[in-house]
């Protein structure tokens, strides 16, 4: 397994494709977020509170990269068929199981790398510009409980469906699902968006870190002060009223999906290699 | 190590069996495994490496049984695999792709496995090319790579399934050699549907045909099949119509043909001596009418 995860990490880390199109998302997030990206956040706005300022940038960054991160995962474990690599792989006595994990933690991290700097970097000019040095150990707590079971359950998704259909329609795909599972409003059509099984970090935005009080004037839903059920949507009773309790089994619901597509994606492979 | 295969069936889902009760036995050395295109050959390779189960039969090698768990495990621990179609990491260099291979058999102390690695390139004549992308290198090379990861942990039984297609004659014979020095005190099964790279390497052979085991035995056994039935005749106009056409060449004003036939193809035609080909192809033959 760590063979394999190292090996995965190099392979992933190196490519090209991570930086260019974690570049273009970058500068897609800027374009479109820099009132939420840039602007409030360097100390000059309403963020005096760091915990709301780590939070949104967390918030910002997981929206547009996730999907960067998802789509540069699709093709790592089909590519081994594709390239042809597999037969020497099942050939050694290394575990399927293992090397499956291996290779899951070692694309995860790698292609997460990208999205733990940017928000990591957001998060040191946040330190450095408000005297703030408490704000980089606070940004990790935010980014572990916000960021990381998220991408846990995309990262393993995104193995699993290129299994299912084409590399390519599949990346069109989960961008079409991150957009209705994670980013739309809950009242905009039925969705699983804002309720436990979105990757879309409310639950422990709310339930841990409290909710974001908006500057005066800012374009948020004032009338909207705590997280859970929405009115006129479908789904609601997957939208619990946010607590830590709450957060706390968001993040388990995340583990236990990613734990539950991996094992589908190993009985596949069982399933296929006979 | 032996090998020892008894009623072997392998049907893939829709009902295509591949292999028809098959049964061989395998000693140590060299050992070529003969048969046309779709044959069987590939399916048992893969069977014998661990990666397909067979629908019913046993396989042991070395007295492990390579349709059980532990028995698989054993037999990977102890084999060397090159299978038909090897692909590579192109973002690899050849020597980050063997130190990869190399963990996942085991290979855990980083100077061995450094040395180890190190000598087989040698072995394969990658020095040079150690630390370059894989995705610059031509064919035989990667094959050369190939052979490189099979013999990684000093495997007691190395296979490897059509290793010469696709390259260069300078590279073939090259290839051909490196696996007759590997040989020794190892069980190397060389499948191919190249009739040369048998006769230039092994001493006993089976043949496959439809799944079907239709020849076991030494070199020598099969040529002797082809004894009296292959024939050369050199005429202006076409082929032979009896027989099957081993070769065409031209010769003056007319063509030279080599034909396996159970009689004179032609009046004038004369037997001469048969090579290895010509006993594989007079078996084929056989085994058509056969079926």
């Amino acid at each position: 397994m760590i063979a394999t995860l190292r090996h995965e990490f190099g392979m992933q880390i190196r490519r090209p494709a991570l930086w260019i199109v974690y570049g273009l998302a970058f500068a897609l997030l800027l374009a479109s977020f820099q009132q939420g990206y840039v602007i409030p956040y360097l100390g000059r706005d309403y963020s005096s509170h760091t915990a709301t300022a780590l939070v949104s940038v967390a918030t910002v960054v997981n929206s547009l990269m996730a999907m960067a991160y998802g789509c540069l995962i699709a093709d790592r474990l089909v590519r081994d068929r594709r390239l042809g690599v597999d037969e020497v792989l099942e050939a050694t006595p290394a575990g399927r199981t293992g090397r499956l994990v291996g290779k899951y933690l070692g694309v995860c991290a790698a292609t997460a790398v990208p999205i733990a700097l940017a928000y990591f970097g957001r998060a040191l000019v946040y330190a450095v510009t408000e005297g703030e040095p408490g704000a980089l150990a606070l940004s990790l707590p935010v980014f572990a409980a916000m960021v990381v079971p998220g991408l846990l359950f995309v990262g393993a998704l995104c193995l699993a469906g290129p299994l299912l259909v084409p590399v390519q329609l599949f990346r069109v795909l989960f961008v079409g699902y991150w957009f209705w599972g994670s980013l739309i409003p809950a009242n905009m059509m039925p969705t699983l968006s804002h309720t436990l099984l979105s990757p879309g970090a409310h639950y422990p935005e709310f339930g841990f870190f409290g909710p974001v009080k908006p500057p005066e004037g800012a374009l948020v839903d004032s009338e909207y002060p705590v997280y859970g059920p929405w009115h006129d949507a479908a789904f609601n009773v997957l939208r619990p009223v946010a607590s830590p309790a709450v957060a706390v089994l968001w993040m388990g619901v995340m583990v236990a999906l990613t734990v539950a597509v991996l094992l589908l994606i190993r009985l596949h492979t069982a399933r296929t290699e006979h | 190590m032996r090998i020892e295969i008894s009623r072997l069936t392998k049907t893939y889902r829709g009902g295509v069996r591949a292999l028809d009760g098959l049964d061989l036995d395998v000693p140590t050395g060299m050992y070529g495994l003969l048969g046309s295109n779709g044959a069987g050959k590939t399916t048992l390779m893969r069977i014998l490496a661990g990666l397909l189960r067979p629908t019913s039969g046993t396989v042991r090698v070395g007295g492990h049984d390579v349709t059980a768990p532990d028995g698989r495990l054993a037999v990977q621990r102890e084999l060397g695999y090159l299978p038909q179609d090897l692909g590579v990491y192109p973002d690899l260099t050849a020597r980050g792709f063997l130190d990869y291979i190399a963990l996942l058999k085991g290979l855990d102390s980083r100077p061995f496995r450094q040395r180890r690695i190190g000598e087989l390139l040698e072995v394969v004549g990658l020095s040079d090319a150690a630390d370059r992308k894989l995705r610059g290198f031509s064919g035989g090379m990667v094959r050369r790579v190939g052979i490189a990861q099979a013999l990684l942990a000093d495997p007691r039984l190395l296979v490897v399934d059509e290793p010469t297609t696709g390259l260069d004659p300078e590279e073939r014979i090259r290839f051909r050699t490196m696996l007759v020095g590997l040989a020794g005190e190892r069980t190397v099964l060389l499948s191919t549907n190249i009739v040369e790279d048998v006769a230039q390497t092994c001493r006993s052979l089976a043949v496959l045909a439809r799944g079907r085991l239709v020849f076991e035995g030494t070199v020598e056994r099969l040529v002797a099949r082809a004894e009296g039935v292959v024939w050369t005749v050199t005429t202006p106009g076409p082929a032979p119509s009896t027989g099957r056409v081993v070769s065409a060449v031209p010769d003056g004003a007319g063509t030279r043909y080599r034909v396996v036939a159970s009689s004179a193809p032609e009046p004038d035609a004369e037997t001469v001596e048969p090579t290895l080909e010509d006993g594989y192809l007079a078996l084929m033959e056989t085994a058509r009418h056969a079926s």
